[in-house]
């Protein structure tokens, strides 16, 4: 009746439309986003890369090599070159690229878990402890997380679970607001209350209702917080707090190659920058995809 | 409107003082607490029982916090052995610089972002607006050290017209009289934030677009161009005041960056240089008043917006 | 004389993400000098894009195919896009169908209103605003020059179309272009608003294109109708050769499903079986035809096109008799209303509700009154009807009786159990009994759910039989609910609003339910799927012995269904009847102006003026003393400031002064 919907047409009947299976639909959607499929091949490709890569092309990784320092690329066994303390540039890509990836996806899903949980209680409970852990939420958020990643990385030593941690435990405070204003929209929807009217609990509004139509929006967040994380990590090793060597990430090596700007050795400096910038822009474009697949699906019509 | 501005500042003033109770504890999770972190690690077990004494870190916690706060209220927050000077004193010198960077680049960010927002919006899903979402993705994308490289390689190096390092400047007056040196910090830290904001603003004329009112304002007969000045811009552009605020935090921890990068003189590096010695009464302090910079930051956005936007005024005035 | 306005063959297509729409195909309408054209259709018609062609205003990609739009003879869709919009600002004038997003939230009215003036004929910002103020005069808003410099949120909705009428009339148009000017608004605010553009037709000489799915506020509105059915026009004569004589069958299905139409009193309404086409699909013959009872193989493979001088058609097998006139048939049997002897099934007493109002923090505003101790017996068996205009609190006496709300104060008995009193257990055993049925089935269901998992949800709440009992059980419901089995694996968004309306439907039934709670369940329907919904919900309460409150703000829909009807006015129940009774001898001033207020599908049936009601709806945070409806009635006197009761026998009503003693 309303006039937007005419401009729609009608839907197609019950009983024309093949049956698609809700797998298929969303892979449908995910693919017609160009750029979240260009982002999965770029995961893809970059993940199997770093992680299959170094069984074929092994180096050494540990023991520094004091007599093959910056050599150049193109050099018989290192395509990519040597930085200052004789490690194959290409063979600490790859490595770096697992901890980049690994430290991102821990970091990112455990800033996911733990905001989705402290939003849920707050959204669902409301009232005075809603308002209490929001303003923890607030507190916390007014301090710029880089500030907080730097100061807890002067307290404890950073290894790579530790700043797996660190990240996590300050990035949920996003998903944590996320989720709290997500639960408390979907408690109000119709079909919640349609539930409550046949003599539904709560416990049964949660698990059938919420958390299957607010999982689509944390999945969505989680990219993101992985492609942040990422990023986190370089600035703390940009800022001399990362891991400490042998360990490598692409952040660590960027800001490595940042000190040799100047002496002309660009393969310790473009190679990791290009690599840091692809895995981010890759979970951003998935994000993406995947918001339009979990929005097309409620789309009506 | 009173009333909004009572219980928004009642807000903010609760958000200060959680944020002095986070920092409090993380003070006391540090191996060895305030002591081993004022003095450093080479004091001596009398020593460190001697400073504890001293400022009262033997008592209870709860006493301890309210002299903490008491301390605050006198404007002390603590002494930096390292730096020989008071806390306050080494922030207030490094304050000011750090907000005029920040101030520049947001101001620079807001003139870009607009227009570009704008014109994705009019031109969605065309090219101008792929163009520009793949570039704004692109420099979200990239650490922002990386970013002012590229920038210091390009204009200091390939063609050179600015320095690659900032203004060294001891206060405010002498870097603002170097403008070349503040250039590159500002491009940088405003590049990130044109690719947030143009989203943003993108987003929000979209919006604003697709409102029935738009379609009102067309059946007058009204131009695009009018259409868009006169009606989408103002509505679309009043959530981008909040922006400014709920952005502050990013935008000082992409200043911490593009400190250290260019050697700036302000909070960030100050915090920075701070971290690898283990400065901790710098380190807490600045994060105290970055805290509170933030919490007032957001404030006033607020504020702002329900002075500017009519449906907020009145509705606050209404209830006042 | 040339007509104004007149469409030749004009096509329109709107692309999609799937596929283009081509929501016109071949409209040929005119529209002359200071008449109005009634245009009227279902959703999808094209109704609407006929109107947003004319204006140019098209959504993004929309675009006129083919065909011309004259307008005083130039052809619309060649000049160039300044002349256009010249033409749009100052010839014609458009008014949009939902008033509370039609204008700039953030721009005073006055602003808004002088904007026209302004950019078209260069009128100096003074001069502006005093024409603004004018013309919002002359639209019946009180004090126009405050109202100029306020924003439109604290306006109501009625005031808000004022606003835009005001607007479109600004520079004097030729064309005036309502695209369901009211079908947002209350009756009582809808009936002025059409008077006003009445009125204003005549005063500014203009012509006026009226678009509405509604055939009531055609046939007292318009001079001629046209009406549209995917894409085309079928039919077009004037009004009252059109209601006398329908030729088209689609015309002819369509006045026999609405509620209230003559030859069906107490007995099923004509449904239209089926759904409209869709219009991204190639279509050959009659696009109505595979709804038609009449339709035979050569309307499915000849187009017909529109034939006929005064009174056009486009059908194969017109409609020959003229219309029935409605007669005051004798009541079916078998729906003479249920003995008074048996107990209720659903008691009310007393029942209040207030709210918190929304102040700011930690501040008390005045407490909202919603429903301001409201009583009544639904038996078994019986259907009774609450109807209301927005705001006066129906839908939450609907929300309490199921339980989704707890009442301030008062009882709700059920089966002779007062659920106040129930433990945890036997509450929830109660909603076996009582079931809500939803407006907007839509947003009742859960979007990431299939049907199957839909219809079992209740069952397994109230853990009613195995897996296999349960499966068994849906099928049941799809059957009396008349959908096929394979809906089961499919989700909510796949269905159209009268299928989901029948999903609901069986959903409410699935715990064999002895009341079930319908809030506004055909409201959002057109009116051929309503008409399948209504006949439904009858047919099922005859086999199963069900109960219904039916909340509704269409009186007529009301009527149609209810035995006994209450009559709500700001949290009051102000009358209490056998439904025929309510309906044909109000005796609450309130029920008779909202049954005045109903335009009737009877052309020729001058709109009668005895009670008429001014003003606004008071504010429910502080309503008026003793009688709510005193501060709008024709008849209050210094006694309505005590509150009447509501008394007499069958019939009873809450008023010092009813306009009919009681039998």
């Amino acid at each position: 009746m309303t006039a937007p919907a005419e401009a729609a047409g009608t839907p197609v009947p019950a009983d024309e439309a093949p049956v698609r299976g809700q797998w298929r639909q969303a892979l449908t959607v995910f693919a017609e986003n160009r750029l979240a499929l260009v982002g999965l091949v770029i995961f893809v490709v970059l993940g199997g890369l770093c992680f299959l890569g170094p069984l074929f092309y092994r180096t050494d990784q540990v023991h520094t090599d004091l007599a093959s320092v910056y050599l150049a690329p193109g050099t018989p066994g290192h395509p990519l070159g040597t930085d200052g303390v004789g490690y194959d540039q290409l063979g600490r890509l790859l490595l770096g690229g697992q901890t980049s990836i690994v430290v991102g996806l821990a970091a990112g899903v455990l800033a996911t878990v733990v905001g989705t949980i402290w939003g849920a209680i707050a959204g669902f409970t409301s009232g005075w402890v809603d308002a209490a852990m929001m303003r923890v939420v607030d507190a916390m958020m007014s301090i710029p997380s880089l500030f907080l990643f730097m100061l807890m990385a002067t307290i404890v030593t950073p290894t790579v679970p530790m700043l797996v941690l660190i990240i996590g435990a300050f990035a949920w405070l996003g998903p944590a607001r996320l989720v709290r204003g997500e639960a408390l929209t979907l408690r109000s929807r119709e079909y919640v209350q349609a539930m409550r009217s046949m003599g539904g609990t709560g416990g049964r509004a949660v698990r059938r209702h919420i958390i299957p139509n607010a999982i689509g929006t944390v999945i969505v967040n989680a990219t993101f917080q992985v492609a942040d994380a990422i990023l986190y990590v370089a600035y703390l090793s940009f800022l001399g707090l990362g891991v400490p060597p042998p360990a490598a990430n692409w952040g660590g090596m960027l800001s490595d190659g940042l000190a040799n700007t100047y002496s002309g050795y660009w393969w310790l400096l473009y190679p990791p920058g290009i690599a840091i910038i692809l895995i981010v822009l890759a979970f951003n474009f998935i994000g993406d995809g995947l918001r339009d697949v979990f929005e097309v699906r409620l789309r009506r019509r | 409107m009173a009333r909004y501005l009572i219980t928004r500042l009642g807000q903010a003033l609760i958000i200060v003082v959680l944020v002095t109770m986070i920092t409090f504890v993380i003070l006391h999770l540090l191996p060895g607490g305030a002591a081993r972190a004022t003095l450093g690690k080479d004091a001596t077990l009398a020593q460190l029982a001697a400073f504890d004494h001293e400022m009262g870190y033997d008592r209870p916690w709860i006493q301890q916090y309210v002299m903490f706060i008491g301390r605050l209220l006198r404007g002390d927050l603590g002494y930096s052995f390292q730096l020989n000077q008071s806390v306050a004193e080494a922030i207030g010198q490094r304050l000011p610089k750090t907000m005029v960077l920040s101030l520049f680049s947001t101001m620079l960010a807001v003139v870009v972002a607009i227009p570009l927002g704008v014109v994705q919006a009019m031109r969605r899903n065309r090219w101008p607006d792929y163009t520009i979402t793949t570039l704004s993705l692109l420099a979200y994308a990239t650490p922002i050290f990386f970013m002012g490289l590229m920038m210091i390689i390009l204009f200091s190096q390939v063609w050179p017209i600015l320095p690659p390092e900032a203004s060294q400047g001891f206060t405010l007056g002498e870097v603002l009289a170097d403008p070349a040196g503040l250039v590159l910090p500002t491009i940088t830290l405003a590049i990130v934030t044109v690719a947030v904001y143009s989203r943003y603003v993108r987003s929000s004329m979209v919006d604003n677009l697709n409102e029935n009112y738009v379609r009102t304002a067309r059946s007058k007969g009204l131009s695009e161009a009018r259409v868009v000045a006169r009606h989408t811009l103002r509505n679309g552009l009043f959530p981008v005041i909040t922006l400014l605020g709920m952005y502050l935090p990013a935008l000082f921890s992409g200043a911490l960056v593009v400190e250290a990068l260019f050697n700036y003189p302000g909070m960030g590096q100050l915090f920075w240089q701070a971290a690898l010695k283990r400065d901790f009464p710098i380190l807490f302090g600045v994060t105290l008043i970055i805290a509170v910079a933030t919490v007032l930051g957001a404030l006033l956005a607020d504020l702002l917006y329900a002075a500017v936007d009519p449906r907020v005024r009145l509705r606050t005035a209404a209830r006042s | 004389m040339t007509p104004l306005l007149r469409l030749r063959d004009v096509s329109t297509d709107i692309p999609l993400r799937q596929g283009v729409v081509h929501a016109l195909d071949h409209v040929n309408l005119e529209v002359r000098q200071g008449e109005t054209l009634g245009i009227v259709g279902e959703s999808g018609s094209g109704k609407t894009m006929t109107a947003l062609s004319i204006m140019g205003l098209l959504p993004s990609g929309g675009h006129v195919v083919g065909g011309e739009i004259l307008f005083e003879g130039r052809d619309l869709l060649s000049l160039p896009p300044a002349e256009m919009r010249r033409i749009r600002g100052v010839e014609m004038g458009m008014v949009f169908q939902d008033p509370l997003t039609s204008l700039n939230p953030t721009m005073r009215i006055g602003a808004q209103v002088a904007e026209p003036l302004r950019v078209h004929q260069g009128v100096g910002k003074a001069q502006a605003r005093e024409r603004a103020i004018e013309i919002l005069r002359r639209v019946g808003m009180p004090r126009p020059d405050k109202i100029a410099d306020a924003y439109p949120h604290q306006l109501s909705g009625g005031m808000r179309q004022r606003v835009v009428i005001a607007m479109a009339l600004v520079c004097s148009p030729r064309l005036l272009i309502a695209d369901e000017p009211t079908t947002a608004l209350d009756v009582t605010t809808q009936r002025q608003i059409l008077e006003l553009i009445d009125d204003l037709r005549e005063e500014f000489q203009m012509a006026v294109v009226l678009v509405t799915h509604d055939l009531g506020v055609i046939a007292s509105r318009a001079d001629r109708v046209a009406v549209m059915y995917a894409g085309r026009v079928v039919e077009a004569a004037t009004t009252a050769e059109l209601f006398r004589q329908p030729r088209h069958r689609y015309t002819e299905a369509l006045m026999e499903s609405l509620p209230g139409a003559a030859g069906h009193e107490g007995g099923a309404l004509y449904s239209i079986p089926g759904l409209p086409p869709d219009l991204s699909r190639p279509m050959t013959g009659c696009r109505f035809a595979p709804r038609c009872r009449f339709a035979t193989e050569e309307c499915r493979t000849t187009d017909v096109t529109l034939s006929g001088d005064e009174h056009q058609h486009a059908c194969l097998h017109p409609v020959l008799q003229p219309r029935a006139r409605a007669e005051v048939a004798a009541p079916v049997p078998g729906r003479a209303g249920p003995q008074d002897e048996v107990a209720p099934i659903l008691s009310v007493r007393e029942l209040v509700k207030n709210y918190d109002g929304t102040g700011s923090l930690g501040r008390k505003a005045p407490q909202v009154s919603a429903v301001a101790g409201v009583g009544f017996d639904v038996r078994p068996g019986e259907t009774f009807g609450l109807v209301g205009e927005s705001g006066c609190g129906k839908s939450t006496v609907g929300r309490l009786i199921v339980g989704l709300e707890e009442p301030t104060s008062g009882q709700i008995v059920v089966d002779g159990a007062d659920i106040a009193t129930l433990d945890r257990r036997a509450r929830r055993r109660m909603h076996r009994r009582v079931q809500l049925m939803f407006q907007d089935s839509y947003a009742a269901m859960n979007p990431r759910m299939r049907i199957d998992s839909i219809l079992s949800e209740p069952l397994e709440i109230q853990q009613a039989g195995d897996r296999a009992g349960r499966r068994s059980r849906i099928g049941t419901l799809l059957d009396q609910v008349g959908l096929p089995r394979r809906v089961l694996d499919r989700y909510p968004h796949e269905f159209s609003g009268g299928q989901l309306q029948r999903i609901g439907l069986a959903r409410s039934l699935a715990l064999e339910p002895r009341l079930i709670v319908c809030d506004e369940p055909v409201s959002a329907l057109d009116v051929s799927i309503q008409a399948q919904v209504l006949n439904l919900m009858r047919d099922l309460q005859r086999e199963l012995g069900l109960s219904y409150v039916f909340i509704s703000h269409d009186l007529s829909v009301v009527d149609y269904m209810s035995d006994r009807i209450g009559v709500m006015y700001l949290g009051k129940l102000v009358e209490v009847g056998p439904a025929r009774d309510v309906v044909r001898a109000a005796r609450h001033p309130y029920t008779q102006a909202l049954i005045e207020a109903v335009p009737s599908a009877e052309p020729g049936v001058a709109p009668r003026e005895s009670v008429a009601i001014k003003g606004e709806l008071p504010s429910a945070q502080n309503p008026p003393t003793g009688c709510r409806f005193r501060t709008r009635c024709p008849l209050a006197q210094e006694i309505c400031e005590t509150e009447p009761p509501l008394a007499g026998g069958a019939h009873q009503v809450a008023c010092h002064f009813p306009l009919r003693t009681a039998d």
